[in-house]
């Protein structure tokens, strides 16, 4: 006779007045109206938080109607679609007003911080991904040779709108407040990422690599699902706050613990850190240069950005550590260690660049771990600190890979994508620009001093000796040397190697004319001409580049982006800051944008602003310390 | 005295949760047909919805039950995407062995 225990009896009704009846008092009204009305209005505060989410999905869906359009150029826009969705969708998330119902220092400034980058990356990612549609053979096919219209043989719509729900999800992470709500978004950043790497390619390879990773995925997403489901069941709760409520009061039962660590476990598949790195070189060679580009920063990013929230959970407050995570530090730390360790011995040992670029993503998710381990440190600000040091760090090395994906993917050898180190022999005796790119974009990589990678290096491992980490501040920047091997390996063959090969731009763009043509009587046709080919790889490779230069040179605004992400107050004198913020929340009424006094962090002084200076005006000629 | 013996508690939804997962990744780690591969993490899946089911019942609030619908359309989603992809490969290999697809290496 099953004899279920007494809370088993409790009817769904029951259950469901236990839920409203505790949200009323929560809420601190008393009747059930009152109640309804405030479970509304936290809907609707939620729902006006993620507006860059809708839109990008608004922009998948015109983008999946318009590719079924008849004509072909019709069916060309769903680039622009895309490009106009993004573009909306960073505006919105720049204006964005902070979230009312925010009731942890990571997810008030966060979300839009991961936004904005998202967005902005995104477009630069779309502008490598442009022509991917046009090269299929199944566009080939149905488009160039049969002319005819077969709405169930046109790919252009579903790639973009993969592409911009894969980055909603990865948005959607940097709000998330609820366990439920981060799986979701973890997945809605993964599953469409599976598509493309499986289609946007002719070769048999993408098929494997889109096998590969979708397996290996969906493996992933069970085993942070565990995670999960054994963190509501030591605490009760799937809202990240009441967890951390919960953590702070009653302690960190071996149970959590160990929800924890699978989650942990599970997410680390996202980013490629140790134990789950394996599959990343093959999904990266296997896959069109352009999605490779597209995996080696949002999942990587909407990975990290994961476990910033999840290591929120057992981040003390009052300077009462919680007692019982102190696996947790451990396990980062030897993640951290292990991984950047086994990326750069695995990257010196490749021919092919694509899996010298992926190990060396590994390498860059081990660097970023090093922040992560420096949050969970004793250092009083320790924790804000480290995680503003791993959201730059995003930054950096997402336009430093972006990069150098995109030069790879300007240059074909015999109709085929540019991949071993000999391809790219004496590139730049052919095209000097792109292997200036890529020389500057090697440097951000290496950690060099005018580029982003050099200020996101300092920040992260200077955070992490503040914490008192030394000796894998040594392991990293050992690593860290060590990975110059590689990159200069790189740069040799553009720059001393003996020309061989057969190098070729990637056609210009096939919709090039049309669109000129469209545009041509609004705009005049010399600009429409000068602007609609500059739409290509390339430019994204000079884009990316740019802006790795540039946020290099004046990298006082994006430090203090990042830090005001966490809020991390950003005063001058530590003195205050510490009695004013001693929990390290945000202060009240702050905004998450940079305050217009805000100045630097005391661990990069040489390149403090200057404290009058509007930091709006974020074009401020910051000298670097060099 | 023996009914209390019998009683099913949280432990008995738990452990079936547990076994159901870890035979899942049992199972995904020793098969090579991609298909089964697949069930075997929707079997994970379902040992962790029955985790949360419990767990749900447990703490006495719904969380953990509106959690496991979210959990199902997803696993929905992602089986219709893995029978896309399996149908893809099969196209091109007619093979459904998952050694068949390891040309890459290194």
């Amino acid at each position: 006779m099953i004899n279920f225990d007494p809370y088993l009896n409790l009817a769904f009704f029951d259950t469901l007045a236990t839920v409203i009846g505790t949200a009323s008092s929560q809420a601190g009204t008393d009747g059930l109206m009152n109640a309804g009305a405030n479970l509304g209005g936290g809907m609707v505060a939620k729902l006006n938080g993620i507006w860059p989410e809708i839109t990008l999905c608004i922009a998948a869906t015109l983008s999946l109607f318009v590719g079924m359009a008849k004509h072909v150029q019709m069916r060309r826009m769903t680039w622009w679609i895309s490009a106009l969705g993004l573009a909306v969708a960073a505006l919105i998330a720049a204006y964005e007003p902070a979230r009312p119902d925010a009731h942890s220092m990571i997810s008030a400034g966060m979300g839009q911080y991961v936004k904005i980058m998202f967005a902005l990356t995104g477009l630069v990612l779309l502008l490598v991904a442009a022509q991917i549609p046009e090269t299929l053979a199944v566009t080939h096919r149905n488009e160039i040779d049969r002319p005819d219209f077969d709405p169930g043989q046109v790919v252009r719509g579903e790639f973009f709108a993969f592409f911009l729900l894969s980055l909603a999800g990865a948005m959607l992470c940097g709000g998330a407040d609820d366990l439920v709500w981060l799986f979701l978004a973890l997945e809605l950043t993964s599953l469409p990422t599976y598509v493309l790497v499986a289609t946007a390619r002719d070769r048999i390879e993408a098929q494997e690599a889109g096998v590969k990773y979708f397996f290996l995925g969906a493996l992933s997403a069970a085993v942070f699902l565990y995670g999960f489901a054994l963190i509501y069941g030591a605490t009760g709760h799937t809202d990240l706050g009441l967890i951390h409520q919960y953590v702070m009061t009653n302690g960190a039962s071996p149970m959590f613990i160990t929800g924890l660590l699978l989650s942990l476990l599970g997410v680390a598949f996202k980013i490629a850190a140790f134990p789950m790195h394996f599959y990343v070189a093959d999904v990266y060679q296997g896959a069109n240069v352009g999605v490779t580009a597209y995996l080696a920063f949002v999942p990587k990013a909407a990975g990290f950005i994961s476990l910033i929230v999840l290591l929120g959970l057992i981040i003390p407050e009052n300077n009462q550590p919680i007692m019982g995570v102190e696996p947790i530090t451990g396990l980062i730390w030897i993640m951290a260690a292990a991984t950047m360790t086994l990326g750069n011995i695995l990257a010196l040992l490749q021919n092919n660049v694509k899996r010298m670029l992926a190990y060396s993503s590994i390498a860059h998710s081990g660097y970023m771990l090093v922040g992560l381990t420096a949050g969970l440190g004793n250092h009083p600000e320790g924790h804000a600190d480290g995680v503003s040091g791993v959201l730059f760090y995003l930054v950096a090395y997402g336009l430093a890979t972006i990069a150098v994906f995109a030069v790879i993917g300007c240059l074909q050898v015999n109709g085929e994508e540019a991949e071993t180190y000999e391809d790219l022999d004496g590139l730049s005796n052919r095209h000097p620009f792109l292997s200036g790119t890529m020389l500057l974009a090697t440097m951000s990589m290496i950690g060099l001093p005018p580029m982003v990678g050099f200020v996101g290096k300092l920040f992260l491992f200077s955070t992490a000796m503040d914490a008192g980490f030394i000796i894998l501040v040594i392991i990293a920047v050992v690593n860290s040397a060590v990975s110059a091997a590689y990159y200069l390996r790189l740069f040799h063959a553009c720059f001393f190697g003996h020309e061989h090969g057969q190098f070729e731009h990637i056609p210009e763009p096939a919709d090039a004319k049309p669109v000129v043509d469209r545009i041509g009587p609004f705009f005049g046709y010399p600009l429409a001409q000068i602007v609609v080919p500059i739409l290509a790889r390339r430019s994204a490779a000079f884009v990316a580049v740019g802006a790795a230069l540039w946020l290099g040179v004046a990298s006082g605004w994006l430090v203090n982006a990042s830090m005001n992400a966490v809020g991390r107050s950003t005063t001058p004198t530590p003195v205050i800051e510490t009695a004013e913020y001693p929990n390290n929340l945000p202060a009240p009424g702050s905004s998450p944008l940079p305050s217009p006094t805000s100045s630097l962090p005391a661990i990069l002084p040489d390149i403090t602003p200057d404290p009058t200076s509007d930091s709006k005006a974020i074009a401020t000629p910051d000298v670097p310390a060099v | 005295m023996i009914e209390s013996m019998h009683a099913v508690t949280l432990g008995h939804f738990l452990m079936t949760g547990a076994i159901l997962f870890v035979l899942g990744l049992i199972g995904f780690v020793t098969r090579r047909n991609l298909i089964i591969m697949f069930l075997c993490t929707e079997m994970m899946f379902q040992g962790v919805a029955i985790t949360l089911i419990a767990f749900s019942k447990f703490h006495m609030n719904m969380s953990g039950q509106t959690f496991v619908i979210f959990l199902l359309t997803v696993a929905a989603a992602e089986s219709a995407m893995a029978l896309g992809l399996v149908v893809l490969l099969f196209r091109r290999k007619r093979s459904l062995d998952s050694q068949v697809w390891a040309q890459m290496a290194g």
